[in-house]
C-alpha cells in the first residue's frame, strides 16, 4: 500500500492501543488480498483459474457481491477481472509505449466478470489466465474497517487517510467538522477544494497516480474493461459519501462513465468534484 | 374520553408503520442530545416537580417518581 | 452527517451493497438503545414565588444525578435531591398564613434509583424512590419495559409504578393519612426521518387515600382520584441553522374535575464553541376542580362534601418563559445555566372562564449545573 497514510483518534483514553488494533486489520486485509503474496486469497483464486472452485469466506463473498454491484452500476466497465490489463499496460516500461495489439487482444480474452462462477462459499474463474484484483476496492474497505474498529473500541472521533482516501467520524474532538482537502490533479501539493464532514468519506480517482504520457497523451491506470483502454475524459473525480468504499467506487465508476459521470453521481445524491480533460471543474462541491 | 385516548395511541402506532425507515448511517442528527427526549433527566425532574406543586395536573412523562407534600 | 449526505439505498445501490460487508459500520451505529456513556451531574436550583404585595415560598435545592453503564449490558441511574423550603403558603386563596407571612421552614430529602438490563431487542428496568420530609413520607417502586424494532426506529415503552404515601402533619393527628397510587404508562417513540422524531405517551393513574391539604384552613378532597394524560412530543432538526425545534402537548383529564392542556416549545440553537442557547415557552391552562369554590371564603362549603379553596385547583392559565445556556467541553465536562419566569392568572385560561377573584401568582427559578460524561 503506497502513498501517505495517517490515523488521528480522539475521545479515547488509550488511543495507541486502539490504533494498533485498527492498523492490524489494515495489514490483515492487505495480506489477505495481495496479488504478490503466495498465501493470499487472491493468489489462491487466480492460481486455480481454469480449474477447480476455490473456497471463500464471508468477507470475500461480501466483497465479491459488492464488486458485482459495481459491475452493474458501471454498465460492465468496472470489472474485478480487468486487472490482467495491468500486464500489457506497463507504466514502468522505458521508453513508454502502447501495448502490442495482439497482446492487448489476448489480455482482453481473459476479462469477463459475467463468466465468473461464484456464490457465498466458492469462486471459480473459468479460463486459465483470468485473475481477480481487489486493488480497486481493498484500500477503501480497509479505511472503513479502521473507522469501525476504532469507534467500537471507544475512539469517538477520528480521521483515517489511506493513500489519499479519507474516512472521518465523530467530528473533531472540539465539536467542529473535519475538513478534508481535495488535491488538484495537476498540482498535487495544492488543495483545490475542501469538504466539511462530521461523518463520512472522501475518495478520489485520478489520472495522476499511475500513468504514462505517450506522444502528449496521458494513459492512466483506470482502464475500461469493455474497451481495454485507459479512460481519458477526466483528470480526477472526488466523491463524498457515508463510507470510503462507496466514495471510492463512485469516483472510479464515474471516471469510467466519462460524459455520464455527473448524472451518475447526482442520481445517488452524493457530492462530487471533477476536473475534466480540458481542466474545467465540475461538480457540487464548492 | 378514554376511548379517544386509546384511539389516539393506536393511530400513532399505525402511523409509524407507514413511515420510511431511517437507515443506520442517517442517524447522525437523531443522535444529538437535543433530539433525544430523555436527555436532561435532572432538569426534567425539577421542572415536573415545580409544575406539579403549583398546578393541579401531573402526569404523562414517566412513572415511578416519589411524591411530596408540596405547598 | 449532513442531511445532504444521508440517502436511502433505493437511489444509492452501492451503499446498500457496502452495508453487507462485515464490520463496515461500528456496532454503535446499529445498536443504539443502550447508552454507551455514563454521566454525572450536579445542579443547584434557586426558586422563589410571590403574589401581589407578598413573597411566598423560597426553595434552595441542590441535586445530584448519575447514569452509569456497567457489566456490558446494565445501567444504573440514580438521583438525590435536597430541598430547603421556607416562606409562607396560603391558608385559603391568597391569604397567607402567619401575621407577617413569614411561614415555615421545611426540608425534604428524596432519592431514586433504577437498574436496567438491556437485551438485544428489549430492556427491563426496576426502580425505587423515597422522599422524606417532616410531615410526609413517600415510597415508590416501578417497572419499566421497552422493546424496539430491529432497525431501532420504533421503541415501545410500558411502565408501571406503585406509590405509598404517609402524611402526618406536625400539628395534629390524622387517622387516615395514607395514600396509595398505581400508575401505568404506554408509549411509543418513532424516528420519522433523519431529522424528525416523535414520542407519544398515555398515562393512567388511580389512587385512593388522603388527598386533602392539612395546612389549609378548610380543605376536604375526595378520597379517590383517577388521572388520564396524553403527552406528545416532537423534535425537528434544522441542519443548516444548526438548531433543533422541540414541541410538546399534553392533555390531561382529572377525576377531581379539571381538564388541562399544556403546550411547550423550545428552540435549541447551537453556537460556536460548543455552546447551545435555548429559549423556551410554555402555556398551560386548567379548569377548576369540581369542589373548588371561589371567594368569599368559605362560601360553597357543605358538611360531608368535598371543598377546597386552594388556588392550585382553580381555573387559570399560566405561562412560562425561559432561557438556558449550556457549554460542552471536549473532555466531557459541561456547564449550564437557566432562568425561568412563571405567572399564573385566572384571566389567561383558555377554553373557559377563569376563577373569579383569585390574584395572580408568579414564580422564578434559576438553575446552575455541572456535568461530566465518563
Amino acid at each position: 500500500m503506497g502513498g501517505d497514510n495517517e490515523l488521528l483518534l480522539g475521545g479515547a483514553d488509550h488511543p495507541e492501543a486502539i490504533a494498533a488494533r485498527a492498523i492490524d486489520d489494515v495489514m490483515r486485509i492487505e495480506r489477505k488480498y495481495s496479488r504478490y503474496r503466495d498465501d493470499s486469497v487472491t493468489t489462491a483464486i487466480n492460481r486455480a483459474a481454469g480449474g477447480d472452485p476455490v473456497a471463500i469466506d464471508a468477507e470475500t463473498a461480501a466483497l465479491l457481491d459488492y464488486a458485482q454491484t459495481c459491475h452493474q452500476q458501471s454498465g460492465g466497465r468496472f470489472d474485478l477481472t480487468s486487472g490482467v490489463l495491468r500486464t500489457v499496460w506497463d507504466f514502468n516500461r522505458n521508453p513508454p509505449a502502447r501495448p502490442d495489439a495482439a497482446a492487448l487482444r489476448a489480455a482482453r480474452e481473459c476479462i469477463g466478470w459475467h463468466d465468473v462462477e461464484w456464490d457465498a462459499r466458492r469462486i471459480r474463474l473459468p479460463r486459465a489466465g483470468m485473475q481477480v484484483d481487489f486493488g480497486g476496492i481493498g484500500k477503501e474497505y480497509a479505511a472503513d474497517r479502521v473507522a469501525s474498529i476504532a469507534a467500537d473500541a471507544g475512539a469517538r472521533h477520528g480521521c483515517v487517510n489511506l493513500g489519499g482516501d479519507v474516512r472521518v467520524w465523530g467530528g473533531r474532538p472540539d465539536g467542529s467538522a473535519w475538513r478534508v482537502g481535495i488535491r488538484h490533479p495537476r498540482a498535487p501539493d495544492a488543495a483545490m477544494a475542501g469538504v466539511d464532514l462530521h461523518d463520512g468519506a472522501v475518495a478520489t480517482s485520478g489520472d495522476y497516480e499511475r500513468f504514462v504520457d505517450i506522444d502528449g497523451r496521458r494513459y492512466c491506470h483506470v482502464i475500461d474493461a469493455l474497451t481495454g483502454e485507459p479512460v481519458d475524459a477526466w483528470r480526477s473525480i472526488s466523491v463524498a459519501a457515508p463510507l470510503a468504499i462507496v466514495a471510492g467506487s463512485y469516483a472510479t465508476i464515474a471516471m469510467l462513465l466519462a460524459g455520464d459521470a455527473g448524472p451518475f453521481i447526482d442520481r445517488a445524491a452524493l457530492r462530487w468534484l471533477g476536473v475534466d480533460a480540458d481542466g474545467a471543474v465540475h461538480g457540487t462541491i464548492e | 374520553m378514554r376511548r379517544i385516548l386509546i384511539v389516539a395511541l393506536a393511530i400513532a402506532c399505525a402511523g409509524c408503520a407507514t413511515v420510511t425507515p431511517v437507515k443506520p448511517w442517517e442517524k447522525g442528527e437523531l443522535a444529538r442530545p437535543s433530539m433525544q427526549f430523555d436527555n436532561d433527566r435532572l432538569e426534567a425532574k425539577y421542572t415536573e416537580h415545580i409544575y406539579q406543586s403549583k398546578e393541579m395536573a401531573s402526569g404523562g412523562h414517566g412513572v415511578g417518581g416519589g411524591g411530596c407534600g408540596c405547598n | 452527517m449532513a442531511a445532504t449526505e444521508a440517502k436511502s439505498a433505493a437511489i444509492n445501490p452501492l451503499l446498500a451493497a457496502a452495508l453487507a460487508l462485515p464490520g463496515i459500520l461500528p456496532a454503535a451505529a446499529l445498536a443504539q438503545s443502550m447508552p454507551d456513556q455514563g454521566i454525572f451531574s450536579v445542579n443547584y436550583l434557586d426558586y422563589r414565588d410571590w403574589q401581589p404585595g407578598a413573597d411566598r415560598m423560597s426553595v434552595k435545592s441542590p441535586s445530584f444525578y448519575v447514569l452509569a453503564p456497567f457489566a456490558d449490558k446494565w445501567t444504573f441511574e440514580g438521583s438525590v435531591v435536597y430541598d430547603a423550603m421556607s416562606g409562607a403558603s396560603p391558608l385559603y386563596f391568597n391569604t397567607l398564613s402567619g401575621a407577617s407571612g413569614t411561614g415555615i421552614t421545611e426540608y425534604r430529602t428524596a432519592g431514586d434509583a433504577k437498574v436496567t438490563r438491556y437485551f438485544d431487542r428489549y430492556s427491563i428496568g426496576v426502580g425505587g424512590a423515597y422522599s422524606h420530609e417532616r410531615d410526609y413520607i413517600s415510597r415508590a417502586g416501578s417497572l419499566d419495559v421497552r422493546w424496539w424494532t430491529a432497525d431501532h426506529n420504533t421503541t415501545f415503552a410500558f411502565g408501571f409504578a406503585g406509590n405509598a404515601d404517609y402524611i402526618h402533619p406536625a400539628d395534629r393527628e390524622l387517622d387516615n393519612g395514607r395514600r396509595h397510587t398505581l400508575d401505568f404508562l404506554a408509549g411509543v417513540t418513532q424516528n420519522l426521518s433523519p431529522v424528525d422524531i416523535v414520542q407519544s405517551n398515555i398515562t393512567y393513574s388511580t389512587g385512593h387515600g388522603y388527598y386533602s391539604d392539612p395546612y389549609k384552613l378548610l380543605d376536604t378532597r375526595p378520597d379517590e382520584r383517577r388521572i388520564w394524560a396524553w403527552l406528545t412530543r416532537y423534535n425537528h432538526r434544522f441542519v443548516q441553522p444548526d438548531a433543533t425545534l422541540q414541541l410538546g402537548y399534553r392533555y390531561l383529564n382529572d377525576s377531581f374535575g379539571g381538564d388541562s392542556h399544556a403546550f411547550d416549545v423550545a428552540w435549541v440553537q447551537s453556537l460556536p464553541g460548543n455552546v447551545t442557547l435555548t429559549p423556551s415557552f410554555r402555556y398551560y391552562t386548567q379548569g377548576a376542580a369540581d369542589f373548588f369554590f371561589g371567594p368569599p371564603f368559605p362560601q360553597g362549603f357543605q358538611f360531608g362534601q368535598s371543598f377546597t379553596a386552594d388556588t392550585r385547583l382553580s381555573a387559570f392559565g399560566a405561562m412560562t418563559a425561559g432561557i438556558k445556556v449550556a457549554k460542552v467541553f471536549a473532555d466531557g465536562w459541561g456547564i449550564n445555566l437557566s432562568f425561568d419566569f412563571y405567572r399564573q392568572r385566572s384571566g389567561w385560561r383558555a377554553f373557559g372562564a377563569g376563577s373569579d377573584g383569585i390574584e395572580a401568582f408568579s414564580a422564578r427559578w434559576i438553575n446552575a449545573g455541572v456535568s461530566k460524561a465518563f
